[in-house]
């Protein structure tokens, strides 16, 4: 088992196809100004959908998930979209590997 | 869970948000035919009762950690959402494989009317739920309140 096998939960890829698109989830949450110009952190990040949908506004975005068939997923999606303020690494969210106070805006989306 | 938020606050600068957004299992879903006119429910589904136990114990991990002081609410609210299929066999496929949800709808129209309309469109709609958060700018969580106090 990795290291991060035992935290976090693997949901299948595919899954997010079947989610709200992020902008209209996002206009939920209060619009782009909640993130416009900020530092994201996407935690649970899956194969990127919110992330990369939301990168046009934000400074950075950085996305981390457990399972790293969904990193490589998002990866390859970053690729296609052409996007490059975005960053995926496999992570857990209980052992988060940046500096104190990094972030404007963190996001659990469909991950508690 | 707690942890992950005590990490989310750890990295979040004094202010910044965090945003929590789920499915909301303590509505149902519904089973929709799509016609002309719109929707129509042709049923309900259940989330199942490990799901739910797990959104209890993400509900309760989050009022820990607003409790303790570490965040403080600023909006909550919740949106629907649809699923689409192009047929009933869709959707039953789509829940037979559902993590979340049990693996059958609770029709409230008759076999008849379900044959029917099979091959036309349906959809799931499913609540979602969001609470955004910031995140306190003291470095000295409070305790939290014991029951009863």
């Amino acid at each position: 088992m990795s290291p991060i096998g035992d935290v976090g939960k693997r949901v299948p890829i595919p899954s997010s196809a079947l989610r709200p698109d992020p902008l209209n989830e996002l206009s939920k949450w209060g619009g782009t100004p909640l993130v416009r110009g900020k530092r994201v952190l996407d935690l649970g990040c899956g194969d990127g959908r919110f992330a990369l949908g939301v990168a046009r506004f934000a400074a950075a975005v950085e996305g981390i998930d457990p399972d790293p068939e969904a990193i490589a997923a998002a990866r390859q999606n970053r690729r296609k979209s052409g996007i490059r303020n975005v960053r995926f690494a496999v992570g857990a969210a209980q052992e988060l590997s940046y500096p104190n106070e990094s972030f404007d805006v963190v996001i659990l989306s469909w991950t508690l | 869970m707690v942890h992950a938020l005590r990490e989310a606050h750890r990295v979040l600068k004094p202010g910044g948000l965090l945003v929590d957004a789920r499915p909301d299992s303590r509505v149902l879903a519904h089973a929709e035919h799509e016609n002309a006119h719109g929707f129509s429910r042709f049923g309900t589904v259940r989330t199942n009762t490990t799901e739910l136990a797990n959104d209890r114990a993400s509900d309760h991990a989050i009022a820990l950690v607003v409790s303790g002081g570490l965040f403080t609410r600023r909006r909550r609210g919740r949106f629907w959402h649809r699923v689409p299929f192009a047929s009933l066999a869709e959707l039953r496929h789509y829940l037979s494989e559902h993590i979340r949800f049990v693996h059958r709808a609770n029709w409230i129209v008759d076999e008849a009317t379900r044959r029917r309309y099979a091959n036309e469109p349906f959809a799931i709609r499913r609540a979602v739920r969001y609470d955004v958060f910031s995140r306190r700018a003291t470095d000295k969580p409070r305790r939290p309140k014991a029951v009863g106090e």
